[in-house]
């Protein structure tokens, strides 16, 4: 960036280097008060010194809304960025990302992500401690599987899961009733489940610790060794909706497929507390449903529709 | 936030001349002409275009890929349904893309494909805008390629 860039345009708003073969961005952007849209595509920007020192210091680190640095080299997000808090959008697109820091949470203004045509494999539930995010695409990645946590995104509008390495999606993906747009297609999703026949049976641990939450033993931290008290902290609820158990560690993997009237069958996976427990969702191919099934049935059938709705092929 | 299909022309009813603007990463899904003729030209960007066999009557499997290829700025394309079915989609992360559709009979319904099963599924296309003006979606029916 040229030397004295502030001093002869204190005023500027926009700036795009996009194109221009950048390695580095100076200390010139520091000094920029009124800057809300950076672009900085398809550049060599990736190595040490891409971002300025000083950044989370800096005027922009609150006047910046749109940052576009997408066909670079970076190989990890620069924490610096992390500290622009009042970015609405980011486009790291077509980098060489391996992964997305936790710390992406700092950045609670953002409404807009752009994440596609990475080597992404994970996604830290930290993710979805973003209440503004509207669009949030990590098309063309390596992604395995999506942390159940996304679904507490309740402005997410659009999603874009192409191409990646998904098998299933977690049940409470159901849970986005504002979302719009999915796409899904690229993935390697699984039609057909075998059902694991071997099951390890709870600890004594685990059986207590049920006991203790399914009956409402009241306890407290001077009752307990400090380590059984967190062990009993972090019970999950068993999302069959007529058991209202809790398990631990041990549950049982069970992927049922939610059909979209014959056009769509989702695989989502559901944790249960013991082989015994019906799954709240059953799929509309079984023939024989029970009265007791009904109720769950109905929400499912209603989610689906919604989801059918939403789905892109 | 996906693909925005934009109207220019409806020649006193005879075709439908669009233009069509795609984001990064933004793909159409697989689908067929309704027996008109479709006419593309890349105005700006490059699209994947990739063309399918029609699924079997009873066929309930993976749809084969025909050929794929990028069409660069200026290039066209054309397809019918004897020819086959076809996606189209912007693969860039870095560059918006825009093309220059022709359908002629003008057509509001086609099938989009599942590209797992060959299942078929009939929607209605909507515009985003119509002849520069933004038109505003009557129901939350799903739109199309």
């Amino acid at each position: 960036l040229p030397a004295g860039l502030s001093q002869w345009f204190p005023a500027l708003e926009v700036l795009d280097v996009s194109g221009t073969g950048l390695a580095e961005m100076g200390t010139e952007l520091l000094s920029l008060p009124s800057l809300h849209t950076l672009l900085a595509k398809n550049n060599r920007l990736g190595g040490p010194g891409s971002l300025p020192k000083g950044l989370g210091q800096a005027p922009l680190a609150r006047s910046l809304r749109v940052l576009n640095l997408s066909g670079n080299r970076f190989s990890e997000v620069p924490p610096a960025l992390l500290r622009l808090r009042g970015l609405r959008s980011l486009s790291l697109g077509g980098n060489r990302l391996h992964s997305i820091p936790p710390d992406i949470q700092e950045l609670q203004s953002l409404e807009f992500l752009y994440l596609g045509g990475n080597f992404i494999t994970a996604i830290p539930p930290e993710l979805a401690k973003l209440p503004s995010l509207r669009y949030l695409v990590l098309c063309d990645n390596k992604i395995q599987s999506i942390p159940p946590q996304l679904a507490q995104l309740h402005s997410l509008r659009s999603l874009s899961l192409h191409n990646n390495l998904l098998t299933y999606l977690p049940r409470e993906i159901l849970n986005l009733v504002h979302l719009e747009e999915l796409s899904l297609r690229g993935n390697p999703l699984v039609v057909r489940f075998v059902r694991d026949l071997t099951y390890n049976p709870p600890s004594l641990q685990e059986l207590a610790g049920r006991t203790v939450k399914a009956r409402n033993i009241p306890y407290a931290p001077s009752d307990l060794p400090e380590s059984l008290v967190r062990y009993l902290s972090l019970a999950s609820n068993c999302p069959n909706p007529k058991c209202g158990g809790v398990y631990f560690d041990s549950c049982v993997r069970q992927i049922k497929f939610v059909d979209f009237c014959g056009k769509y069958r989702l695989p989502l996976m559901h944790y249960l507390c013991s082989p015994e427990c019906s799954s709240p969702f059953s799929s509309a191919s079984q023939s024989s449903t029970s009265q007791s099934e009904s109720d769950s049935e109905d929400e499912a059938s209603v989610a689906a529709h919604r989801m059918q709705k939403v789905l892109l092929g | 936030f996906r693909y925005t299909r934009n109207l220019v022309d409806n020649g006193n009813g005879k075709f439908n001349l669009m233009i069509l603007c795609w984001g990064e990463g933004h793909g159409s899904s697989i689908h067929d002409h309704t027996d008109s003729h479709c006419f593309m030209k890349i105005l700006q960007g490059n699209l994947k275009e990739t063309l399918f066999e029609w699924p079997e009557k009873k066929g309930n499997g993976e749809m084969t890929k025909k050929s794929e290829r990028v069409l660069r700025e200026n290039q066209c394309a054309y397809i019918n349904d004897s020819i086959g079915l076809h996606r189209v989609e912007n693969i860039s992360h870095t560059e918006s893309a825009v093309s220059l559709h022709l359908y002629s009979p003008p057509f509001n319904a086609c099938n989009t494909f599942d590209q797992r099963t060959g299942h078929k599924h009939k929607v209605t296309m909507t515009f985003y805008s119509q002849f520069g003006e933004r038109t505003v979606c009557v129901s939350m029916r799903r739109d199309a390629p």
